[in-house]
């Protein structure tokens, strides 16, 4: 089980109209997020939206495309590329679909019967009528494009947002389609999604081959997040993905290969009262395997017992992982001068349930984005062993709730 | 130059004592310099509130917006900007939808309400951008017809966040609400906030029922580079503007408009010189034995000339400061009259707040001061060249003046055609044009001196032969006094003329548009959404109406009409663009040239052969006859169009093209009709009709449905609410030359006090003094009122043929009613009889002894 905790805080504090932002100064961290975050995961206005209830609800293709129903969702784009010659780069393409309010019908409905809603009603759009040509929507998409050049020391982040609405963002799941204004993410073949941003500064464009089916996280891609019921959501990732194409940096042109991970995910929820932030690790090792966990970190120093992870064989089988199972160390801390926060930067993992012992660090201390709220999504880099032999991973570490 | 031998300061003290002594004298000329600036300030102020407003509003709106996407017709077509993003990954980019609407909640003006995408907003209008919560995204871009305003509108019109306010949009009725308030720190923002209401673009679509399209598209370039990828890809219809390029056309409209209330405002400026110049002149001439005392006891002649200047300078300052005073008050009450008719003939304009820039101020001053000291040139000349002895002897000055008569005649001649010549000159700007109209009046003036000897001479005898000795006293003592009489009869003449020329043109124009509407108002019922201003059309009308109108029993004919605006490339501008179905006139519009016959012309019309255009637009763009074809931007580029005919129109004076229906539909692809004209079977009742109609739409579309008597009474109204500054200015001018009148004989009478002394003493009755008086006054008014009457038609003349074609484009017939000359003949009169009575009054009172003491 695996949650996006940065997605969820995003797109909640959208909702909470945090992102009355019409905009934030970029260059100034905001304190309004992170207590406007906490303020977010109070709110209770879930009324009429659709809520993540039913183990297998996932199908393919129909899920690969949006969820207007629910009030957030995300894909999200990560991986770890190299040139010919060991040029190392790190990319994160992310896209979030907010909605604004329920739509009205659904409200109605979930006022005349109180039952959970029918989580296979959710391919049913909301999307006002004529939705080539009317702007009018409750549907916000918003994405975030960082590359990572690792030998350049130097980290680009950059943000969009647009309505899903007149063409401008939106997604669609056959073919597969996401995309906010000019950064897109598109199925040009049968397995291939080809990823296209670009920024004054950097660009990238890469052709994806996935490689193993999709992993279902949870109880068969419903990922329980709290007690109650409802408080969950519907996710699966693609992981070990092929990646190619070239990234851009400034005037040159680079070609790379690599791996790449995304996630899908869509819910309707609130987290436990208390979290202050989290920490979420995805890697990539060399022998074809993966792993993903997070820790939730509470107010009080604990660490929220529904943190959870996944680890996934060469051969796609998935072994869930609770808390307990693993056992994180933050080895050293990086200030960054921009936000004043200290986030960890290198770390020592061990999950004796895998016989996996590891340790790692961040490929660059400064991949802080400091955009409509502050967090760090970097690349990272691990070495250790797996039942005693050796293993290297590349992936990506995503820290919040550090910036003040 | 040598020492002065005499020390200037005692010389300003018997300037000071004089003023004291004849207080009503300056009191006049600081009166006359104050009307004449006043006017002027208050022209500049409310021209200059109007521009500002408008222009505040339109740099509020634009933003950060340093170029603009337009198209031609319906706008620009939203896939275009989806490409923008999606194609280019153009980011600062900003759709735009917006139009003008009302809200009864708020009052009766103009809204302009701004459909803004708040995700595209960032670089553009930092107002929207704040980060203080108080604008919410979700209600606004959920709630139905959310709109946001400023919190110093706001709280003017008694709003607040969650009220609701109904919006009116081409008659309907859209409920809104307030969902945030616009907070600004910035002074020059909030005020440029006034009267917007923003919205999100997709309410804005639905609201002004343009699917699909936006208004404009909003950009940020840095250089032409940023905007190369654009023009690449820049669909045919759609042009790339600058921001400030698109604010100066809108303002340029009312270019000529404001520039003629600025030439009236010189007019009565023109009226206080003469004023002024009388005035000192007066004053020197009465100080001259003073003067001729002073320069034998070594004034200098250079000192002299200096007095009589400070002594202007000084008064005339008093004067302007007053004027600019009054002008500032008068300027409050002048903006409404200036706003009104911009809102009315150009753009929507809102001014909450007249603004006094120091400038206008300083001009007021200047100028006053300025034309105090320039109108007392001569006379300060005079009196520096006074000889010691000749100083003591009045008739030196008169014989002087004598002498200068051949010269008046020929700078007469002069004048008059260095103003017919700058008149006559084509394409020239409106400002030359002017100097024209004011060279004309000025040498008219000039013509008055010789003229007045002329005739009183003449006169004289006769005088004698029916009114015994005062009638041949009264003309000789007139022409005797000339240097002074004939400048006040020059002031009053040039006062009334202008009284005359102003009427003549506006009774002209007002005749010429009501035998123009009666000429083409030729359907019974018109049928339009209410507009937010008088002349332009805004909105179209639902297409059940448009066919329950043409269905309706009675209505033999439904006439469409579809109102927009497209460029016009060789003009450089947008131009209106009617597509019609039929025409209004039946056949009897009047055309100032037209390829064939009216039933052939129109067929040829309505079957897409060409375009018929208005007698402005010729005139405007300065055009052929016959014209060549007309290039029009189309969605699909360029197209040039054959003109057919020029009609004349009286509507606008921006130009119109008239195209059949059906081919602005098959190359604009735009179906909406703006107004319907419905003629009737002859037994049907007309206002009953229009009254069901009205009742039949009412609850879809709240339409204005007008019966023909109606509409031509609706269009008379508005073009009498036009002239209301024009009236109000003539208003003006009047009382200025009254009062210049009234202080010029004033001073004429009261410089007599001896020599009428002395009259009385040689056994002059009370009564044949006030008789003498009255009638020298009564000869003076009404020679001017005469002379009045050629010089204000040639007025009339230049303003109809030359001002009015040139700044508007209009042919106007000129119709003289004797009316409008007696009324200015009596004026000229009244006004000189009426300054005949307190010098007669103070003359009766005064001890003979008293008055001839002096010698």
């Amino acid at each position: 089980m695996r949650t996006r905790p940065l997605a969820l805080l995003i797109a909640l504090a959208v909702i909470v109209g945090l992102s009355a932002l019409w905009w934030r100064d970029r260059a100034a961290p905001e304190a309004a997020a992170s207590t406007d975050f906490i303020a977010a995961l109070s709110g209770d206005d879930v009324e009429g939206f659709a809520r993540a209830t039913e183990p297998g609800a996932i199908q393919f293709p129909r899920d690969l495309g949006p969820h207007p129903d629910y009030q957030t969702e995300w894909w999200y784009y990560t991986g770890n590329l190299a040139t010919a010659a060991g040029r190392e780069f790190g990319f994160q393409l992310t896209f979030f679909r907010t909605a604004l309010t329920a739509s009205a019908e659904r409200r109605a409905r979930s006022a005349e019967s109180a039952s959970p809603t029918n989580p296979l009603a959710l391919s049913q759009t909301t999307e006002p009528t004529d939705q080539l040509t009317s702007w009018t929507t409750n549907q916000v998409y918003f994405a975030h494009f960082t590359i990572s050049d690792i030998a350049g020391e130097a980290f680009y982040p950059a943000e969009q947002f647009a309505r899903g609405a007149a063409g401008l963002a939106g997604a669609a799941a056959v073919p597969y389609e996401v995309w906010v204004n000019d950064w897109r993410a598109e199925e040009t073949a049968d397995g291939r999604v080809r990823l296209q941003a670009a920024t004054d500064e950097v660009a990238l464009d890469l052709t994806l081959t996935q490689t193993l089916p999709p992993v279902l996280h949870g109880d068969r891609g419903l990922s329980q997040k709290g007690a109650a019921v409802g408080n969950a959501s519907y996710y699966y990732s693609l992981v070990q993905q092929r990646a190619e194409g070239t990234v851009t940096v400034g005037d040159q042109a680079f070609a790379v290969t690599g791996q790449a991970w995304k996630d899908h995910e869509y819910s309707t929820s609130a987290l436990e009262e208390g979290a202050i932030g989290w920490d979420w690790f995805s890697l990539q090792f060399d022998d074809g395997t993966a792993l993903m966990l997070f820790e939730i970190r509470r107010a009080d120093g604990s660490l929220e017992p529904w943190s959870s992870g996944s680890f996934i064989a060469a051969d796609g089988a998935v072994t869930p992982l609770a808390l307990g199972d693993w056992r994180l160390t933050v080895e050293e801390t990086w200030r960054s001068p921009a936000s004043d926060a200290t986030y960890p930067r290198a770390w020592a993992l061990r999950v004796p349930r895998l016989d996996l012992a590891i340790a790692g660090e961040a490929l660059l201390a400064n991949q802080e984005l400091i955009v409509s709220t502050t967090y760090w999504e970097g690349a990272a880099a691990f070495d250790g062993t797996r039942a005693g032999l050796p293993v290297s991973a590349r992936g990506y570490v995503e820290m919040t709730g550090y910036a003040p | 130059m040598a020492t002065a031998p005499t020390r200037t300061l005692p010389l300003f003290r018997t300037g000071w004592r004089r003023l004291r002594r004849r207080p009503l004298q300056y009191v006049l000329f600081v009166l006359g310099v104050a009307l004449g600036v006043a006017m002027m300030v208050s022209i500049d102020l409310a021209s200059g509130s109007a521009r500002r407003a408008f222009q505040l509003s339109t740099d509020t709106i634009a933003g950060k917006t340093t170029h603009r996407l337009l198209g031609g017709a319906t706008g620009v077509s939203q896939a275009f900007y989806v490409q923008l993003r999606r194609e280019l990954g153009y980011e600062r980019a900003a759709p735009i939808v917006e139009g003008i609407v009302t809200a009864p909640a708020v009052g009766e003006q103009a809204l302009r309400l701004v459909g803004v995408d708040p995700f595209a907003e960032p670089p553009f209008r930092d107002y929207l951008n704040a980060d203080d919560g108080a604008l919410s995204l979700a209600p606004f871009l959920t709630e139905p017809n959310a709109v946001i305003l400023s919190a110093e509108m706001a709280e003017r019109v008694g709003l607040a966040p969650g009220d609701d306010l109904a919006l009116i949009f081409a008659g309907e009725r859209i409920p809104a609400r307030v969902v945030g308030l616009i907070q600004t720190e910035d002074e020059i923002t909030r005020r440029g906030l006034d009267n917007l209401l923003f919205t999100d673009i997709g309410h804005a679509q639905a609201i002004f029922r343009q699917p699909g399209t936006l208004s404009y598209i909003d950009l940020i370039a840095d250089d032409e580079a940023d905007l190369a990828p654009i023009r690449a890809i820049l669909p045919a219809g759609v042009r790339l503007e600058t921001a400030e390029a698109r604010g100066n056309a809108v303002q340029q409209m009312a270019n000529a408009f404001e520039l003629n209330l600025t030439a009236m405002s010189l007019l009565a400026l023109v009226v206080g010189m003469f004023l002024i110049y009388n005035t000192v002149t007066f004053s020197v001439v009465q100080r001259r034995s003073l003067f001729g005392v002073l320069r034998a006891l070594g004034v200098t002649a250079r000192q002299l000339g200096l007095l009589i200047l400070a002594e202007a300078a000084f008064l005339g300052a008093i004067g302007a400061s007053l004027g600019v005073g009054l002008g500032v008050v008068l300027g409050q009450g002048m903006v409404r009259l200036v706003t009104q008719t911009i809102n009315d003939l150009y753009f929507v304009v809102n001014v909450q707040q007249v603004t006094v820039p120091a400038a206008t101020l300083i001009r007021g001053l200047v100028i006053g001061i300025g034309a105090a000291v320039v109108a007392s040139l001569p006379p300060a000349l005079e009196a520096a060249r006074t000889a010691p002895a000749s100083g003591l002897r009045r008739s030196t000055l008169e014989s002087k003046a004598r002498r200068l008569l051949p010269w008046l005649i020929v700078a007469w001649l002069g004048l008059s055609a260095f103003g017919a010549l700058l008149l006559w000159l084509p394409g020239v700007s409106l400002l030359i044009t002017f100097t024209g109209l004011f060279a004309v009046l000025i040498a008219f003036a000039l013509l008055t001196p010789p003229i007045t000897l002329w005739l009183m001479e003449r006169l004289a005898p006769v005088g004698g032969r029916f009114l015994g000795p005062l009638g041949r006293l009264a003309p000789r003592d007139i022409s005797r006094s000339l240097s002074r009489t004939s400048v006040a009869i020059a002031a009053l003449m040039t006062a009334v003329s202008v009284i005359i020329g102003v009427s003549i043109m506006i009774g002209s124009f007002r005749g010429t548009v009501e035998t123009w509407l009666a000429a083409t108002l030729r359907a019974d019922l018109y049928i339009s959404p209410p507009a937010a201003s008088a002349t332009r059309v805004e909105g179209t009308i639902r297409d059940d109406i448009v066919a329950e109108v043409a269905a309706w029993p009675g209505v033999t004919e439904a006439v469409t009409a579809r109102n927009v605006s497209v460029l016009a490339p060789a003009f450089g501008r947008e131009v209106d663009l009617l597509a019609v179905s039929g025409d209004i006139a039946r056949d009897n519009r009047p055309y100032l040239w037209a390829e064939d016959d009216g039933r052939r012309l129109w067929s040829r019309l309505l079957a897409g052969e060409g375009v018929i255009i208005s007698e402005p637009l010729l005139n405007r763009e300065g055009l052929d006859l016959p014209p060549a074809p007309i290039t029009l931007m189309t969605p699909d580029g360029p197209r040039a169009f054959p003109v057919l005919a020029v009609f004349y129109d009286y509507a606008s004076d921006q130009g119109t093209i008239w195209m059949g229906s059906e081919r602005y539909r098959a190359l604009w692809n735009d179906e909406a009709i703006s107004t319907i004209a419905a003629f009737v079977t002859p037994d049907t009742d007309v206002d009953e009709t229009a009254r069901a109609m009205q009742a039949a739409f009412a609850g879809r579309q709240e339409l204005s449905v007008s019966s023909n008597r109606g509409l031509r009474n609706a269009s008379l109204d508005l073009f009498d609410r036009t002239f209301a500054v024009t009236a109000a200015l003539q208003l003006l001018a009047t009382v200025v030359a009254f009062i210049g009148v009234l202080s010029a004989l004033l001073s004429l009478q009261l410089e007599r006090e001896r020599e009428l002394g002395v009259l009385r003493a040689t056994g002059m009755t009370l009564s044949q003094l006030w008789r003498l008086t009255l009638l020298e006054t009564g000869l003076m008014g009404a020679l001017a009122g005469l002379l009045a009457m050629p010089t204000g038609y040639v007025l009339a003349w230049i303003l109809i043929y030359v001002i009015n074609v040139r700044s508007f484009g209009w042919t106007l017939q000129m119709r003289l009613e004797p009316g409008t000359f007696a009324q200015a003949f009596l004026v000229a009169l009244a006004a000189a009889l009426l300054a005949g009575i307190y010098p007669s009054l103070r003359l009766g009172r005064t001890v003979i002894a008293t008055a001839i003491r002096q010698e």
